[in-house]
């Protein structure tokens, strides 16, 4: 009994944690200028996360290796150092990112002005990792994050057109250059590579070996799967309330608005504050996973749960990188433009995390009998297939479309 | 040549099972080739390195300087391979960990649960 509270509370946090606000952003304007369209991207690339957080779980609680470790020894000093680059990058932008966001929000739910929340935002992040062992931070935000079921409670207040609703899980291409752009940014808000670099070092901050890969799994498919609803219903109720109005998001508040449309403030401060927890703990994984990536493939002492005496350059590294994060995001730059560039970016660094995963989790020599089944084989080669062509076409994508602006 | 495959960019851990660097480079002697030394440390960045960029990685690391930004771990001091390469020592006894030595660090004094 014990056991499935124990797996539950994982899966929950697992379901928090999934949306950031790279999904929050694509999906929403994905509803807006398509409305349901694009509904099988977001489950395509759900399935996506699903796969790899299994994989990078497994191969931690197995072998011990976290993600970057795995890099550094697949790839070796060279490539592997242009991984870190790539995903250092990224991260620290995704980081930059979530924390405009959480100041957006707190904006808005408190009248003070954008940059003062900024700061104010990260001394509450380093105060909650500095208070919290990881497990709490890990459920503090995934809990909260709960709140935005009242998305799903708002799509059944809409009643949209099911059948239309239907239409949009099967796949369809349409060959303007917009919609490639939505494709490509809502299945890599999915597939963001800070998610499997926290997932994984996650999995050895909490001690698992092979006795946690059911829970593993349970926490990627459930997890992630019910995440994933959570996404598809963002897009819905965005397209029900913006598309026939011809509304385009471009501000984190709008993202909000059709939860208030359907049950007033209550809607919107559930809304608003789902976000804010969703966003807060985005910024928790982006960073660490900044930090972890660095420390592991430099073979630095890492983790959370060593304490900053025990590891006092992964401790500083990750303060260094909270900081870089604020100046990017006290840049003027609106934070839903360095998410855009983020997660495109993203789907370039993208290959380059998940190969190295792929390989050795299919590798018997390390992983033994728990090596990739034909299911993982199957789906992680097409996934990886996906990406390398995604990651082709992101950046003439993004110029195409002048960052989605059309 | 497999052993190599094996050693290298892997994990090193102590005696006591802390995170102490990383298989930087590997030292073979005789013929046929045997492992004699695991070479560790941020000096020996640029040799892994195309040349371009080694000149730039130099210029960050120093130059390579045995017994500081590289350091020469005898094979006998090998305990096992797993997933990590332990070491039969501690770290400090290796000359090893030292990036990590909380005396350095103000971070390290940091009041955190």
């Amino acid at each position: 009994m014990k056991a499935i509270l124990k797996i539950a509370l994982g899966i929950i946090a697992a379901i928090g944690g999934f949306l950031d606000i790279g999904d929050l952003v694509f999906t929403t304007q994905a509803g807006a200028l398509f409305r349901y369209d694009l509904l099988w991207a977001v489950v395509l690339g759900v399935i996506g996360i699903a796969v790899y957080a299994e994989m990078s779980g497994r191969v931690a609680a197995v072998s011990g290796r976290p993600v970057f470790d795995v890099i550094r020894m697949r790839m070796g000093f060279g490539m592997g150092l242009l991984a870190l680059v790539a995903s250092t990058i990224v991260n620290v932008l995704t980081l930059a990112a979530e924390l405009g966001g959480i100041a957006i929000v707190l904006e808005l739910l408190f009248d003070a002005p954008y940059a003062m929340f900024v700061v104010a935002a990260a001394i509450a992040l380093v105060g909650i990792v500095a208070l919290l062992p990881f497990g709490g931070i890990e459920r503090f935000f995934g809990y909260g994050g709960l709140l935005l079921f009242v998305v799903v409670a708002t799509v059944f207040h809409q009643n949209p057109d099911w059948g239309e609703v239907g239409r949009g899980f099967i796949p369809s291409i349409d060959s303007s250059t917009l919609y490639l752009y939505f494709v490509v940014g809502v299945f890599a808000a999915a597939l963001m590579p800070y998610e499997v670099h926290f997932y994984s070092s996650g999995a050895i901050e909490e001690g698992w070996t092979e006795e946690n890969l059911k829970e593993n799994r349970l926490n990627a498919i459930i997890g992630y799967g019910i995440g994933g609803i959570l996404a598809v219903g963002l897009v819905i109720v965005s397209g029900f309330l913006f598309h026939p109005l011809g509304v385009e998001p471009d501000n984190l508040g709008t993202v909000a608005l059709p939860m208030q449309g359907a049950f007033g403030e209550t809607g919107l401060l559930l809304a608003l504050g789902g976000m804010l927890f969703c966003v807060g703990g985005a910024a928790i994984d982006s960073s660490f996973a900044a930090s972890y990536n660095l420390a592991q493939f430099l073979g630095w002492e890492w983790g959370r749960y060593q304490g900053p005496r025990k590891a006092p350059r992964f401790t500083a590294s990750w303060l260094v990188f909270l900081l870089l994060g604020i100046a990017i995001a006290q840049s003027g730059i609106n934070p839903v433009d360095i998410t855009e560039y983020s997660v495109v970016l993203a789907v370039v660094a993208l290959p380059l995390t998940y190969l190295p995963v792929l390989l050795i989790a299919g590798d018997r020599s390390f992983m033994d009998r728990y090596a990739n089944g034909p299911i993982a084989t199957t789906l992680g080669w097409l996934y990886f297939a996906v990406i390398v062509v995604l990651a082709l076409a992101a950046i003439p994508l993004l110029l195409a479309t002048n960052a989605g602006g059309g | 040549m497999y052993v190599v495959h094996r050693l290298l960019d892997e994990q090193i851990c102590d005696a006591e099972g802390k995170r102490v660097g990383r298989v930087d480079d590997i030292e073979l002697q005789g013929n046929p080739p045997r492992v004699t030394a695991l070479l560790v440390g941020e000096g020996l960045y640029p040799r892994r390195l195309p040349r371009s960029l080694a000149r730039l990685a130099r210029r960050i690391s120093g130059p390579e300087t045995w017994g500081k930004n590289a350091l020469r771990i005898p094979w006998e001091e090998v305990d096992e391979l797993t997933s990590t390469v332990k070491l039969r020592k501690k770290a400090e006894d290796l000359g090893l960990g030292q990036g990590d030595d909380p005396g350095r660090w103000i971070v390290g004094r940091l009041p955190w649960n």
